[in-house]
């Protein structure tokens, strides 16, 4: 049956949907900041996975988003929704103005550039505090603010998300989506090919902050501060682990990649709650390993993880599930033919 | 040199990269219907003309025109647009997209293409090419003459007025060389235009109907080929003199 893997995935939304409510107000929580990340992890694996652009600015942006938002409330009295939409067009104007400046830098000299970008905003947050207040945090207006449980915050997250990945599909299954698959793979052949690279590139820079811009507004409205440490070098690379681990080349796989490194972190907490310490016993050996501190060693725990990911599977660990997922209901196709066959034509008929 | 309409014209290409001076005032004109072969030392120019005359170098000097209009220092996608279609000295495939994709980026960046019309004449390209059968390949699983066939059909693609080949035959097996070779001339019947870079002379001179030869960021011979291999100029500077 074509198409089994939609049904199963509308069906197991329609689930969460439904279910939600049944959540604690913990877990709805997590759940609400995976999905934030989801939106942040798929729009970063758009620039870095499809266009091969590895930007370190990302979460810059989705301060940017979240601070112009409240901003503009604060000074007009905009409707939320109103200034939201505004903190992904200024992401958009920034996005594509960095895409711009760096048009002729890629691999290791974009991470840097990006990163100082990145810095420069944190800074600039931090320092203009009679604007942004500093590292006391700016108070936000709440989206739902008359809600009594997190529900709506739940809800308006899984349409965003879900929202921003069809908007995202449909452009990677577009012909642009071809074009940027061909900058990341040869920029020079692209061009040659008609492709105009300067042209997308700075498409690219503009669509993905403009989406980190949303998760950043969203972000703003549903925790009631915002602080420069939302787009610091941690955060990026909580992002980058989480993108990373789940597999950068598709966007599913680094919503996928958001969620189980979210959740995973949340777990371990739990683990380290009550004492933060936590005992182990090897069977075999009789080794007892005693962690103090527990809650610090969470993130290690990733950069461990990271590692793996990066030299056994390096296209992230939810890819090849996800590669059979999409298969699902497919018939099966015979293997293509030898590959290093030399033509059967002969050359001189 | 051919009678036919005027494609392209590089008057007076200068190049420099630092001290060296890799084309030095070179005249080159495309005409329609030309099979030009392009030849000279390493290190003579060839490729960097080529990456001038098809916007990936902008020149120190001298202008590009296509058709008449001026085009050099913009981009390479302007040129493409043109109808100025290119390979590259090393094979420059998207290695991780497969065949069909690799001929439909060319394809579906003209105006008013689409999915199926772009489909449609990839496949028949490649069924020319002989590569159809690997159409869900990636590119990357080819060998290398595949790959240069594989180039030249996303070049096809974009059904251009002439086609700038660099060293097209360079480490290809001598059969898909033939292929290879059998091809150029049939689309060369069929009316297309063509810049061949090679150093194998052998085959150079079985499909070139015009011949050119670049020594040390020069022009130094421009002809009917069986002319051109006599000329003393030309040996000296294949003797190293």
């Amino acid at each position: 049956m074509k198409g089994l893997h939609i049904c199963i995935l509308l069906a197991v939304s329609a689930l969460v949907l439904f279910f939600a409510d049944g959540l604690s107000p913990y877990w709805m929580h997590v759940a609400i900041i995976a999905m934030y990340y989801g939106i942040l992890a798929a729009s970063w694996s758009l620039l870095a996975g499809y266009v091969g652009l590895f930007s370190l600015s990302h979460m810059a942006f989705a301060s940017i988003g979240a601070y112009t938002s409240q901003l503009l409330i604060n000074w007009y009295g905009i409707p939320i929704p109103l200034s939201m939409v505004a903190g992904i067009a200024m992401c958009c104007f920034v996005g594509g103005l960095i895409g711009w400046v760096c048009l002729r830098m890629s691999g290791p000299y974009l991470a840097i550039f990006t990163l100082g970008f990145s810095e420069i905003v944190r800074i600039a947050i931090a320092t203009e505090d009679q604007v942004t207040a500093g590292m006391a945090g700016l108070h936000t207006d709440l989206l739902f603010p008359s809600a009594a449980t997190r529900l709506p915050y739940f809800y308006t997250a899984f349409a965003l998300l879900a929202v921003s990945l069809v908007l995202m599909g449909l452009l990677v299954r577009s012909r642009w989506g071809l074009f940027l698959r061909a900058i990341r793979e040869d920029e020079q052949a692209a061009g040659a090919s008609g492709v105009a690279v300067a042209r997308f590139r700075i498409l690219a820079f503009a669509i993905a902050s403009g989406f980190a811009g949303l998760a950043g507004g969203f972000y703003a409205h549903y925790i009631p501060i915002i602080t420069p440490s939302m787009g610091d070098l941690d955060e990026m690379a909580k992002l980058l682990v989480m993108a990373v681990i789940g597999g950068m080349e598709l966007l599913p796989t680094a919503v996928g990649g958001a969620f189980f490194v979210e959740f995973l972190l949340e777990k371990l907490r739990d683990l380290a709650d009550g004492g933060g310490g936590v005992h182990w016993q090897v069977p075999v050996l009789g080794i007892d390993i005693e962690l103090h501190n527990f809650d610090q060693w969470r993130l290690p725990i990733f950069g461990v993880l990271l590692l793996l990911t990066m030299r056994f599977a390096r296209n992230g660990l939810i890819t090849p599930f996800w590669l059979h997922f999409m298969r699902l209901g497919e018939a099966r196709v015979s293997p293509p033919p030898a590959v290093r066959d030399l033509p059967q034509k002969d050359p001189g008929t | 040199m051919s009678a036919g309409q005027e494609l392209m014209r590089g008057e007076g290409i200068v190049k420099r990269f630092g001290g060296i001076v890799a084309n030095d005032e070179v005249d080159f004109v495309v005409t329609e219907g030309d099979l030009i072969g392009l030849i000279g030392p390493n290190g003579s120019g060839k490729t960097t003309l080529i990456n001038v005359l098809t916007g990936h170098l902008m020149p120190d000097g001298g202008e590009v025109l296509v058709r008449g209009e001026r085009v050099s220092g913009r981009p390479p996608h302007i040129y493409a647009a043109m109808g100025v279609a290119r390979t590259f000295q090393l094979t420059q495939l998207f290695s991780r997209m497969t065949v069909m994709e690799n001929m439909l980026v060319p394809g579906l960046t003209r105006p008013h293409s689409s999915w199926d019309e772009a489909a449609r004449r990839a496949r028949s390209y490649l069924e020319f090419l002989n590569l159809a059968h690997l159409e869900q390949l990636q590119a990357k699983n080819l060998s290398g003459g595949q790959q240069k066939l594989l180039e030249l059909g996303r070049c096809l693609m974009l059904e251009p007025k002439v086609l700038f080949l660099d060293e097209p035959f360079a480490g290809v097996h001598p059969r898909l060389r033939d292929e290879l070779i059998h091809r150029i001339e049939e689309l060369h019947r069929d009316g297309r235009t063509f810049v061949v870079v090679d150093h194998d002379m052998e085959s150079i001179l079985r499909i070139s109907r015009r011949l050119v030869v670049m020594a040390r960021g020069s022009k130094i011979a421009d002809g009917d080929p069986a002319a051109v291999r006599t000329d003393q100029t030309v040996i000296a500077a294949y003797a190293g003199l």
